[in-house]
């Protein structure tokens, strides 16, 4: 259909507008109104750049958008970063039809054969081992909290798992440390036996690093690996809770000492018993850690030469390109699930922003007539 | 523009286009009435006045001014005649025009406020700038603070409409027929 006339519309619409009288006295009354109000200068102006809409529109969008993106992406890079360094090349069970029989004790080492020694404190010398080459690194004397721990694979000639394990007991203790437990197992194959089996040795901070050299000389070393995690936050957090438990334990004993009636007195007590539950978890927690950081925990495979290695082989070629590749795609996927939740959040950020804006700006844009 | 030409025009708007104001206001204001248009202009010229300092930058002034109409008018669609019941606004617009004049064309502005009404609040005001203030679209484009394409689509899309609604088919007339040409 086409448009209305416009000569029509003129036409019709002033005979609607001109369809009632105008008060004679309404101009007057606002011409007095108007006189007796003082000019009022515009407090804010906004800069030229800004008036011109759509310049301006594009402006705000993307200054939010800077401020979104730095916003979110300055934490994810922040985090990317690891205070614990992992060199791999961990054990694996035993495999390949062999079937196993529970050794304890058979091969004449006993769990726990030296207890600690009272009064170890770390040094603050904290190693780092990586790929059967040692590394040492110093730190402040008593301001870091490390926890080391560590494993090596070791292969030994005949039968020789059994002096084995007597020889790393003897050099544990020898460094001040002690067996935390082990585990020894013979195999079949075929026709003959062979044993294998994995001893914990707990030793002080200081000594681990020269513990694990001294371990790879035992046997032929098939692997080795070192992992050293700063808690030092974690141990002053425990610190710091647990002083503040203990000050409002003892505000709530004078509180008690001062407390006459029978509720008040239960009141305080039930408040007490649950702030005394809290200072034994906590202490509890900071007993556990002083542990882990007082000794370096060092895992040992024993195993007899020959046998199926009990760790796993790093892959080379087609084989490594190939678990290469998975990886990568598992990780991709995992960074796209990681990175979904900022950038869903970042989206709502920017819709709220612009909503804002564009509120901001029609309110403004009204504001300044 | 200086101040003193400043007054000297806002002065001259009160007294020479008081009343076009007044009928603007109430064209756009459809659902309201006379009083309601009389409040918007009185609002709008004492913010004009107030804010006379800020007027004086502007290169446009009557646009302006009816930006300043305008959007009184708009503050009062959106936050105080929603709120009342409409079909007593339509009843008082419709004895407005019953009262003050009857004529032959009554029913033509009859069946014009009917069409103004149902149109949308954006092409209403474009149409009334345009075909009753006589404003041009580029003026139109500073009163509204939109650009001047857009004000073109509008108008297009408000003729469109107000072809194409009911109360006004005769007016838009059949649509054009080829002549049969006798030899």
């Amino acid at each position: 259909m086409n448009p209305i006339d416009e000569d029509v519309l003129t036409n019709a619409l002033h005979d609607v507008a001109n369809s009632f009288d105008i008060s004679s006295d309404a101009a007057s009354r606002i011409a007095i109104e108007a006189a007796s109000a003082e000019a009022t200068p515009r407090l804010v102006r906004l800069p030229a750049f800004i008036q011109n809409q759509s310049r301006g529109r594009v402006i705000l969008v993307a200054a939010a958008l800077v401020v979104v993106v730095g916003a979110i992406s300055v934490p994810l890079l922040r985090g990317e970063e690891s205070p614990a360094r992992n060199f791999s090349a961990l054990k694996s069970p035993v495999h390949g039809g062999t079937s196993t029989v529970p050794l304890s004790g058979a091969l004449g080492v006993k769990s726990a054969a030296l207890s600690p020694p009272d009064g170890a404190a770390i040094t603050g010398n904290t190693t780092v081992v990586g790929n059967g080459s040692t590394t040492a690194a110093s730190s402040p004397a008593g301001s870091l909290k490390i926890e080391s721990t560590g494993a090596v694979a070791l292969t030994v000639q005949g039968a020789k798992v059994s002096p084995a394990f007597s020889k790393l007991t003897s050099l544990v203790a020898s460094d001040g440390g002690f067996v935390s437990s082990t585990n020894a197992h013979v195999g079949t194959r075929g026709s003959g036996q062979f044993s294998y089996g994995t001893i914990v040795l707990q030793v002080p901070q200081h000594s681990f690093a020269l513990l694990v050299a001294q371990v790879q000389r035992v046997g032929r070393t098939t692997s080795v690996s070192s992992n050293s995690a700063d808690v030092t936050s974690q141990y002053v957090d425990l610190t710091a809770r647990i002083t503040a438990f203990k000050a409002s334990r003892q505000q709530y004993l004078a509180i008690m000492q001062h407390a006459t009636t029978i509720s008040g007195i239960l009141a305080v007590q039930s408040q007490l018993n649950n702030l005394q539950s809290q200072i034994e978890q906590l202490q509890g927690q900071l007993n556990v850690l002083n542990n882990e950081t007082t000794y370096g925990t060092l895992s040992v495979t024993v195993s007899e030469a020959g046998q199926h290695s009990l760790v796993v082989q790093p892959r080379t070629g087609f084989s490594k390109a190939w678990h290469d590749s998975i990886r990568g795609f598992v990780s991709g996927f995992e960074w796209l699930i990681r990175i979904a939740g900022p950038a869903l959040f970042a989206l709502l950020l920017l819709g709220a922003l612009s909503f804002l804006g564009r509120f901001a700006w029609r309110a403004n844009r009204r504001r300044r007539i | 523009m200086e101040g003193s030409t400043l007054v000297d025009d806002l002065q001259e708007w009160l007294t020479e286009s008081y009343a076009q104001s007044v009928r603007t206001a109430f064209l756009i204001l459809i659902l309201g009435n006379r009083l309601d248009a009389e409040d918007a202009v009185q609002e709008a010229f004492l913010r004009a006045w107030k804010f006379r300092d800020a007027i004086a930058k502007e290169s446009s002034f009557k646009p302006w001014l009816y930006r300043v109409v305008v959007n009184s008018c708009n503050s009062k669609l959106r936050q105080e005649i929603p709120h009342r019941d409409r079909r007593s606004a339509e009843e008082s617009l419709l004895n407005i025009a019953t009262i003050d004049k009857v004529s032959d064309r009554f029913a033509l502005s009859h069946d014009m406020m009917i069409a103004l009404k149902d149109l949308p609040e954006h092409l209403r005001v474009v149409v009334v700038l345009r075909y009753y203030v006589d404003l041009s679209e580029r003026e139109i484009a500073i009163a509204i603070s939109r650009q001047p394409g857009t004000v073109k689509s509008r108008l297009n899309e408000a003729r469109k409409r107000l072809a194409e609604h009911p109360a006004l088919q005769l007016l838009s007339g059949p649509p054009p027929t080829r002549k049969e040409v006798t030899p």
